[in-house]
């Protein structure tokens, strides 16, 4: 296809936008809180994409959400979700996401870098998130550390095993 | 006048397999074609050569005596390419929007846009689907949809690409209904299909592929009892010995 | 889908629906940072307001308070902590939790202040096609150089129309999955593997497909630009939005 590269990655981030929004109403029932995806496709905007196109691709989806385009899941959308509890982690999605896609393109790809990345990834995605509810709720850093970041780690740690897999499957894809 | 002229037309892929071999075909204006063969026999490749999605390896393609690779934005202007899956044509949040991109595209006037858009949804129906979110739409009105898309940028030629692939009676019926109203207005229309039964009844030329070459190329009724050799299944009535029906009757 | 066209928007006639798209965005960004500096006084006023032009534009009460079904929990949780962990005089105590006076006071704030600003987004949704909301996006970013304006709004597009696809589909793929027992794999990375390949595998598939398409039609960023138009009435709106909020901070 001569379709241009520049067109096609914009298709691309359009859709890994669509992706992560539908990541949020996606979920696997295991154990006692289930496994909601859409971390999963943050983590792949940056190691599919690379940093630009990542930002291009998270920041598309925080723009529409934040104009209330119906991208966020539970309902209400709009600029109220940035100033509610979770507020924090969706604006940490944008710096976590140039991160992870800066560390792909300077290494080679290998599963050591790639799990780095996201472990880089999920610390900002924490620390915005968890400062953002600690002024919001004006709690001490370790209460707050309890409810907005204890109970998720688990989760994450297993976003990160599965998505080296699917990194690995897809980047033939995108870059044949 | 000929409208489309292939010749010595070859395309290999990059990673070096034929798609086309040396192929000649001249369309004249204003007839209904009916490309046929198997999955993987060309077909599309060939289509796709018309708007110059794809360009010739070797050979050219003119469109009213222009080659293709010459002005794209004008090919794909005058060849509107209708594809298989309507899911994955369709860019606008609401049928309103789908319809405009086209034009937008070619920086046309928001008042000619507005213009093209109504009169596109009045001629395959749609007008009262304006607001309407595209996914909600049913399988006949989205290749619908897909159609006024491509009308609105003003086509002489349209290219459609499986029209009745996973459609119910209904929507075959409509998406028909719309071809054949669509080629009494004056436009060339070329189909690709593996199967006849749906089509072959108002194709004015059946042209047979398989392997990256054109092996027949004459009227229907002519080729309807050799079908079987290039893989496509005889239309039924023919093989019933009775006259080949429309699917509107 | 139902999830997800609930709080769209609604076509209607009010007043709301006729103002321009800009000025509405004017509005929501003025509303929001005034309801910061407010107080119960000027909150009331707000919230009536609010309510008021959201009843006036076709919402019923009643559906007005189900949109806070989720985020009340939410709010809740903002309350409690704030009513525990502020100093201040203690209104009860249970053994080493106690709740202040100064803590429900400054929760209540806080939640009231979030309600004032999820009304105003609300009141933006339901009454704001989603092609205005883009149109006003790209007439923001454009007088920016270096940020492509046409191509952010193409994007936007793009990610709506692809959503409930996307979601469809990857309920498909989970069900079949599921017809075929993945249920019985207790392994979690096995289980997001499995759902996340097929289902990204086919969305760059589809996106190499659409992106055919779109060059078929011609897709250029240099494009037709949106239409916007603004009356006398977004005037008026402006003015008494501005000394609305003028009168709240100087309070």
């Amino acid at each position: 296809m001569i379709a241009t590269k520049q067109l096609r990655m914009t298709v691309y981030a359009s859709l890994l936008a669509a992706l992560t929004a539908a990541g949020a109403y996606l979920a696997i029932p295991i154990g006692p809180v289930p496994i909601v995806l859409q971390s999963l496709f943050i983590f792949l905007s940056g190691l599919l994409l690379g940093s630009r196109w990542g930002v291009a691709s998270v920041g598309v989806y925080l723009l529409a959400g934040a104009l209330g385009l119906p991208v966020f899941a539970g309902g209400v959308g709009g600029i109220g979700r940035f100033a509610g509890p979770t507020g924090g982690y969706l604006l940490g999605f944008l710096p976590a996401v140039y991160v992870i896609g800066l560390i792909t393109e300077k290494t080679r790809k290998r599963v050591v870098f790639d799990v780095f990345a996201m472990v880089c990834g999920s610390i900002i995605i924490y620390s915005c998130g968890v400062s953002w509810l600690k002024i919001l709720t004006g709690m001490t850093l370790a209460k707050t550390m309890v409810v907005g970041m204890y109970p998720f780690i688990l989760g994450d740690v297993l976003k990160i095993a599965a998505a080296v897999p699917i990194a690995k499957a897809l980047r033939p894809v995108i870059n044949p | 006048m000929n409208i489309i002229e292939i010749e010595n037309l070859s395309h290999y892929f990059a990673d070096g397999t034929c798609g086309l071999e040396n192929i000649n075909l001249t369309i004249e204006e204003g007839t209904f074609v009916v490309i046929a063969g198997q999955n993987g026999s060309g077909k599309t490749t060939l289509l796709k050569h018309l708007n110059g999605l794809l360009l010739p390896t070797t050979g050219t393609v003119r469109l009213a005596g222009v080659p293709v690779s010459e002005n794209l934005v004008k090919a794909r202007q005058m060849v509107g390419m209708v594809f298989q899956d309507p899911d994955s044509q369709i860019v606008g949040e609401t049928v309103c929007d789908d319809v405009a991109f086209g034009p937008e595209n070619l920086c046309l006037d928001r008042s000619e846009v507005k213009r093209r858009v109504y009169r596109t949804l009045k001629v395959v129906g749609l007008l009262d689907f304006e607001d309407q979110k595209p996914h909600l739409l049913s399988g006949g009105e989205k290749r619908r949809l897909a159609i006024a898309g491509i009308l609105a940028m003003e086509p002489k030629v349209l290219v459609f690409d499986e029209p009745f692939s996973s459609l119910d009676y209904p929507g075959v019926k409509q998406v028909l209904k719309q071809i054949i109203s669509l080629h009494r207005s004056g436009h060339t229309i070329l189909a690709a299909a593996h199967d006849l039964e749906k089509v072959i009844a108002h194709a004015d030329r059946l042209v047979i592929m398989k392997d990256g070459k054109v092996v027949k190329d004459e009227t229907p009724s002519q080729l309807l009892g050799e079908l079987e050799a290039f893989g496509i299944r005889e239309p039924c009535a023919s093989r019933l010995g009775m006259e080949v029906q429309s699917w509107l009757n | 889908m139902a999830e997800l066209s609930a709080f769209n928007f609604r076509p209607g006639s009010s007043v709301l629906h006729g103002l321009d798209v800009r000025f509405k965005l004017i509005f929501l960004v003025l509303i929001s940072f005034t309801s910061l500096k407010a107080y119960t006084v000027a909150l009331s006023v707000l919230t009536l307001v609010l309510v008021a032009a959201l009843m006036h534009s076709g919402l019923s009460l009643k559906s007005i308070l189900k949109t806070f079904r989720y985020v009340s929990v939410l709010l809740a949780f903002i309350f409690i902590a704030r009513a525990l962990s502020t100093p201040g005089s203690v209104v009860a105590e249970f053994k080493a939790i106690s709740i202040t006076r100064e803590g429900i006071y400054y929760g209540a704030m806080i939640c009231w202040r979030l309600v004032i600003v999820i009304l105003t987004g609300l009141s933006f949704v339901l009454t704001t096609r989603p092609s205005e909301i883009k149109a006003a996006v790209e007439w923001t970013l454009n007088p920016f150089p270096f940020i492509p304006a046409k191509r952010i709004a193409t994007m936007m597009s793009l990610m709506v129309r692809f959503l409930p696809v996307i979601i469809d589909q990857a309920k498909e793929t989970a069900d079949a999955q599921r017809a075929r027992g993945i249920e019985n794999r207790k392994n979690p990375v096995y289980r997001l593997g499995k759902l996340g390949i097929p289902l990204m595998r086919r969305t760059f598939e589809r996106a190499d497909k659409l992106a055919v398409a779109m060059e078929a039609r011609c897709y250029s960023e240099n494009r037709t630009d949106p239409v916007l138009s603004s009356g006398i009435m977004d005037w008026i709106a402006l003015c008494g939005v501005v000394c609305l909020c003028l009168v709240i901070i100087s309070a």
